[in-house]
């Protein structure tokens, strides 16, 4: 699997090489610089590469195709998205799946299928530099150490690369769920750092800020709409029902139930970071204790003429306690928020709908 | 040159520490051994050898020398030091002995000291006598000196073989030692066999010497070693060993002897008395002899010459033509209890003695007050046979002292004049004076007390399968009717402590005892069940119930120890819980308050609470009180002991902990056989009882997150019952209760009841209650009525309305029945419906929590946990940063962290609190589900990990 990440980030190596001879230098040491270059740094967290994110059409119904064939329930499917950075806009022209990985072609080679694939797209003529990825999620649970590792990687490679994340019951409740993500400059900062608990420490980091939502427009070409609005005009697609459908309490129900799951895990965090406070301080006392021992008897030793207690090693007596991992719990709370989201969003809209309802159901007596 | 040195200074060393007088000894004693030295050694060595064996020889004599003088004082302290000391030297000396063999004066005083010791050893009244450092001393030197001689043995045998030839040889060599030494042998072993004698002068030894002199001396010899034997078995190997020497010495004692007792003689004013001792140790003496016979061959045609004849005396206790009186009577009796309790006295002949002087007493018209003074003692001895506690009395024992009792009963009776108590003492008794009243010393309560306290000890070691326990149980009736007799007698004579006591006694001879007749006296006549327990009882007569009542009514009044009040009390309540009447045990119980504090009461007294607690609770399951019931046995059952703790029998599992003591104690707690509570029929009751709670009670909080547990056992079974992986047919008590609750929880009462009552369960259940199909008929009521509950609770969504009648057809009630248990369930809020009168049908309302409700609570309750612990890290950060801060020097170490931390819940609140109320106002019907494909969620994290583990890049 180690290989597999190592490898995908190669094209990206090959694009930032690239993007050097274009012109733009010193883009890899960070990308604030980078944004600071191009001189569109404005507002706090937006303060980055990528302002928007235009999707083609095609994109979006290859990446549903693509889970509607292979995803199922919490299989989770991924593919790479193709396309071509425009001044501060990413616009993703095209995107190809990665393969379902099965236990018995351990050995098929990732890498080569991603460079196969790239240049026989180069062939047709097609978009053919890397620009980030997509990921399908269940229940809008993405939020994860894995997610995170994978970006960062992208975006350590590819400056301007973005993570889609496609919410597939979402989208068959009506209202098509598309989100497109980037780290946040503080966090490629801090993960850049690999130590995470000191360098969180430093960034103040919450997890508001460590994921950037992008704007996303989905744009088509001219034939496309031209034969859209034919198409419609053709066809008697019936109305959207499902948007008005109020068969919403099992997916309220799942909500409730992951995000209760993530509470307990916050809470566990808590409990750990409550035993850790509770052995530093302790630690410390007793640090404070031998201290103070030593210079009294050091004391004592001069009053005898003796010469002092060579200094030890505080260190060493008194190893500090294991530090719990910060970035769980930050990433934890980040998808927290999410649920959260998810069921306020989802809440009002229903809400909605059941006032309407409620009138309509008047209105009738 | 270093043994030089070292010889001189050990020999200045050794003056030092040894007297004059003895200095200047040695000094002929190397003379006298030169010779011998020069004879065996080369030349040229010579010199060196013979003065460093000298030295060391010297070193010898002279410690011997003090080690007699020490003998001459009884000091053994001293004695103590100087053999260690002896030892050393000896060992220094070692390299010369091995050279010239071991030197006869060494054998000689090892040999000397070891007889010696052994003689002040079996001198008991010495050795009461001695200070405490020489006592210590004695056991250490005598231990010590016997491990030493094991060494030397061959050579101590041979030198006892002929002590003179040795004591000759000595004197050839050196007259002067040998002079000296046979001089303090002799007046040693004067003086050791005089003080001897001295001591033992009023004991029985003394006497027995005095008998024996008519035997000729071999003969003195092995009844020596026999007395000898008497003293101290242990020491038999050695004496036997010396046992040619000691006959010199004894003859020597018996020289001296002669006189002593001489002067004795006249002394004793009673020559029969003396003559009856005389009888009574050629007894005791015939006796061991016989047992001798096998040990001993040697001298076994000797002792039993001496043996035949004594025993044909036997039969007479008195010398022939004595006039019997009261006072040779009393004399004798108390010379036979004299010897009681001590160590060496046969006591199965002390019996017999005592029976036989029952019998002369008799004979010789004596009258009562002796008899029953003997008959008291016969029965005091009989129970002293076991000097073991742990052991029982043998049958044949404890059939004579039942009829010991019986006889002594008769004789009180017979006579009212006779008074008999503890604390009449020995000199104002009155035995024999017709004019005044009788007055014996003696108490009939303890002996009768002790006599139930050895009934149970019997029945205890008894196997409780065999035929023998049903033998046994047989006496009981006997131990009743003495107990009953005595009462009768205490009624009219004891004080109120006594009469408590004996009414206690009668009591716990009566409690556990189902009373058949009243029972079914009670059920004849019909109007008898309406009327009240005491009308009846007063026509009948004899019920035990009336009798349980009076006895224990007078405890009550007039008891002054707690501990019989309590018993009487507990066993009050057994005895109306076993015959069913549960309102009157309950209210005794709870107005005793016995539950507050029966923790400090012994052990048995707990035992017998822990019984009467499970015997209160299997009548309140026998009444149909269910709640009751369960409360009762849930402390016995939940521990899982209630074997031990009904005292009976122990836990193997804790066998390890405890060690011999503690289990002989725990042993002792037992209850006999006869006595105990079946425990499957115990386990039963409870576990029914819990199944009759408990299912309703799951099916009505099925889906509260925090439920409690009613019943922990009960559960426990249940998970047993469900991680069976292959479910068949149950076969034992639990398991039919088990399929019996999961009949129950799908309201199939029918099946629940077929689990319960079966042929099988009759078996080993049911049968055993008093009333049994009383019990059936209860129980299968209370499971319909249960089921019905269950069913409602579990199923109650489902319905709208549902029409009483089909429920009381469903579970063949009756309409009323049906009726008040749902108004009941309506009334607690336990089932949201309401009646319907014209229709006769329940009306569901429906306000349980949907499903999101119930996350939605659950999720309150979680996150409340959440601010709760989150708070807490803010006071821990509080409640340290002064602490913390001047070590830390940044002092900013913390914060960031928990500042992301408290950060992420302070945002959370508001969501799920806005969210569950608009949930629960606007209700979300439950409706289905469109969403398709949503799986658990149980492999979403799969994928995630996978890609954790190659991000470290």
């Amino acid at each position: 699997m180690y290989s597999r990440h190592a490898q995908r980030i190669t094209p990206g190596n090959k694009m930032a090489s690239r993007k050097e001879g274009t012109g733009s230098t010193a883009t890899s040491s960070s990308s604030t610089t980078g944004a600071a270059g191009k001189g569109k740094g404005k507002g706090g967290s937006g303060d980055s590469a990528v302002k928007q994110v235009q999707i083609d059409g095609l994109v979006v119904l290859k990446i549903i195709k693509h889970y509607q064939e292979e995803g199922q329930g919490t299989e989770v499917v991924q593919g790479v998205l193709l396309g071509l950075v425009v001044e501060d806009r990413l616009e993703i022209t095209n995107c190809f799946p990665f393969p379902q990985h099965t236990e018995d072609d351990a050995d098929f080679d990732e890498v080569q299928y991603q460079m196969e694939m790239m240049r026989s797209l180069r062939h047709v003529n097609i978009d053919h530099l890397h620009v980030g990825w997509y990921q399908s999620t269940y229940y809008g649970s993405f939020v994860t150490r894995a997610l995170l590792d994978s970006q960062f990687s992208y975006q350590h490679a590819i400056e301007e690369s973005v993570v889609l994340i496609y919410d597939p019951i979402k989208t068959a409740q009506g209202s098509l769920s598309l989100k497109a993500y980037r780290l946040t400059p503080k966090l490629m900062e801090v993960c850049k750092e690999k130590d995470f608990p000191e360098a969180l420490k430093k960034a103040n980091i919450t997890f508001e800020y460590m994921f950037e939502e992008v704007p996303i427009v989905i744009k088509n070409s001219h034939l496309i709409n031209v034969l859209m609005w034919e198409l419609e005009k053709k066809s008697a697609v019936a109305d959207k029902h499902e948007l008005l459908s109020l068969a919403s309490s099992n997916h309220l129900g799942k909500n409730l139930q992951l995000l209760m799951d993530r509470v307990d895990e916050m809470s566990q965090d808590i409990v750990k970071y409550n035993t850790y406070m509770r052995n530093t301080s302790k630690q410390q006392q007793q640090k404070h204790q031998y201290q103070q021992r030593r210079q009294q008897e050091n004391m004592q030793r001069q009053s005898r003429g003796e010469p002092p207690l060579p200094e030890e090693d505080l260190s060493k007596l008194f190893k500090p306690p294991q530090p719990p991992a910060r970035m769980d719990s930050l990433l934890i709370a980040g998808q927290i928020n999410t649920y959260c989201q998810n069921i306020k969003e989802f809440t009002a809209q229903n809400l909605g709908k059941l006032f309407m309802a409620q009138a309509l159901q008047e209105y009738n007596n | 040159m270093s043994r030089f040195f070292t010889t001189g200074s050990d020999s200045e060393s050794e003056s030092s520490l040894s007297g004059e007088e003895l200095v200047t000894k040695p000094v002929g004693g190397n003379y006298g051994k030169q010779p011998l030295l020069l004879s065996e050694d080369e030349e040229d060595t010579k010199r060196v050898v013979r003065s460093a064996k000298d030295k060391r020889f010297e070193e010898l004599t002279n410690l011997i020398r003090t080690i007699r003088n020490a003998m001459k004082i009884r000091d053994v302290t001293k004695c103590l030091e100087e053999f260690e000391l002896l030892g050393k030297a000896y060992g220094k000396a070692k390299s010369i002995v091995d050279k010239e063999g071991v030197p006869r004066f060494y054998i000689r005083i090892l040999a000397d000291l070891e007889d010696y010791l052994n003689e002040l050893w079996e001198d008991k009244e010495g050795k009461k006598k001695m200070n405490k450092n020489n006592a210590k001393a004695l056991s250490t030197l005598r231990q010590k000196i016997r491990k030493y001689n094991r060494d030397f043995e061959s050579h101590i045998t041979s030198y006892k073989q002929n002590p003179e030839q040795s004591a000759d040889e000595d004197a050839e060599k050196n007259e002067e030692d040998s002079e000296g030494s046979s001089d303090e042998d002799e007046d040693e072993d004067g003086v050791s066999a005089a003080t001897f004698l001295k001591k033992k002068s009023e004991a029985p030894s003394g006497e027995s010497r005095k008998f024996l002199k008519k035997m000729d001396d071999e003969d003195e010899d092995s009844e020596d070693s026999e007395d000898d034997e008497d003293w101290d078995t242990g020491s038999t190997s050695s004496d036997s060993d010396s046992e040619e020497e000691e006959g010199k010495q004894t003859a020597l004692a018996s020289r001296f002897l002669k006189k002593a007792p001489t002067t004795d003689e006249d002394k004793k004013a009673a020559e029969k008395k003396r003559e009856d001792k005389a009888k009574k140790k050629h007894d005791r003496k015939s006796k061991r002899l016989d047992e001798e016979e096998e040990d001993n061959e040697g001298g076994e045609w000797e002792r039993v010459r001496g043996g035949v004849p004594l025993v044909k005396e036997k039969p007479k206790m008195f010398a022939k033509g004595t006039e019997i009186t009261h006072a040779v009577v009393i004399k004798k009796l108390n010379e036979i209890l004299q010897a009681r309790g001590k160590k060496g006295t046969d006591r199965a002949a002390q019996i017999e003695l005592l029976q036989l002087l029952v019998q002369i007493a008799a004979e010789n018209n004596l009258g009562e007050g002796v008899i029953v003074k003997i008959k008291f003692n016969i029965i005091a001895s009989l129970y002293d046979y076991n000097p073991n506690l742990a052991t029982y009395m043998k049958p044949e024992m404890w059939g004579k002292c039942l009829d010991c009792i019986n006889e002594l009963m008769d004789i009180l009776f017979a006579n009212p004049n006779i008074f008999v108590g503890e604390n009449i003492l020995e000199e104002s008794e009155n035995l024999h004076n017709a004019d005044q009243p009788l007055r014996v010393r003696g108490c009939i309560l303890t002996l009768v007390e002790r006599m139930d306290e050895e009934f149970t000890k019997i029945m205890q070691n008894t196997d409780p399968h065999s035929q023998e326990y049903v033998e046994h149980l047989k006496d009981e009736a006997q131990v009743c009717a003495i107990i009953e007799r005595v009462q009768r007698y205490l009624e009219e004579k004891g004080t109120t402590e006594e009469v408590c006591r004996i009414y206690l006694l009668r009591i716990l001879h009566t409690y556990y005892k189902f009373d058949y007749k009243a029972h079914q006296r009670q059920l004849t006549p019909p109007e008898g069940s309406s009327k009240s327990e005491q009308d009846q009882a007063e026509n009948e007569g004899e019920d035990s119930a009336v009798l349980m009542e009076r006895l224990c009514k007078y405890i009550y009044a007039k008891d002054r120890t707690d501990r019989i009040r309590t018993c009487a009390i507990l066993c009050h309540i057994y005895h109306h819980a076993l015959h069913s009447r549960w309102y009157q045990a309950r209210d005794l119980m709870l107005m005793s308050h016995l539950q507050d504090n029966i923790q400090h009461a012994d052990p048995p007294v707990q035992i017998l609470y822990n019984r009467t607690m499970v015997q209160l609770g299997i009548c309140a399951f026998r009444q149909g009180l269910t709640k009751d019931a369960h409360n009762a046995l849930l402390d016995i059952q939940s521990s899982g002991r209630a074997k031990e703790l009904l005292g009976q029998g122990l836990l193997l599992r804790s066998l390890q902990e405890r060690n011999q003591e503690q289990e002989k104690v725990e042993r002792r707690r037992q209850v006999p056989f006869h006595l105990h509570i079946n425990l499957e029929l115990l386990e039963c009751v409870y576990l029914v009882s819990a199944m009759l709670l408990e299912i309703p009670y799951m099916a009505a909080h099925e889906s509260d997150a925090r439920r409690r547990m009613i019943s922990k056992q009960f559960h426990h079974q249940l998970r047993v019952g469900e991680r069976q992986p292959l479910l068949g047919p149950p076969e034992s008590m639990r398991e039919h209760v088990v399929a019996a609750s999961k009949a129950m929880k799908m309201g199939d009462w029918k099946t629940c009841h077929s689990f319960i009552i079966n042929e099988k369960m009759n078996g080993k259940v049911w049968d055993l209650f008093p009333e049994a199909d009383k019990v059936r008929t209860m129980l299968v009521r209370k499971i319909q009525e249960e089921s019905l509950r269950t069913y409602l609770f579990t199923y109650s969504s489902v319905y709208d309305s549902i029409s009483m009648e089909t429920l009381s057809d469903m579970f063949e009630l009756d309409l009323p029945t049906v009726h008040s248990i749902i108004s009941k369930m309506i009334i607690n809020e336990e089932l949201m419906a309401s009646l319907d009168q014209p229709t006769q049908t329940v009306v569901m309302h429906r306000t349980e929590p949907t499903a999101q409700q119930n996350l939605a609570l659950q999720l309150a309750e979680k996150l409340g946990s959440l601010v709760e612990n989150n708070e807490r890290v803010f006071d821990h950060k509080q409640g340290t940063y002064g602490a913390t801060s001047e070590v830390s020097a940044s002092g900013s170490s913390p914060r960031p962290a928990s500042g992301t931390l408290t950060a992420s819940p302070l945002a959370l609140p508001p969501n799920p609190s806005h969210l569950s109320p608009a949930d629960q106002k606007d209700g979300y019907r439950k409706t289905r589900a469109t969403c398709a494909a949503v799986a658990t969620a149980s492999s979403h994290l799969k994928q995630p990990t996978e890609l954790s583990t190659l991000s470290h890049a």
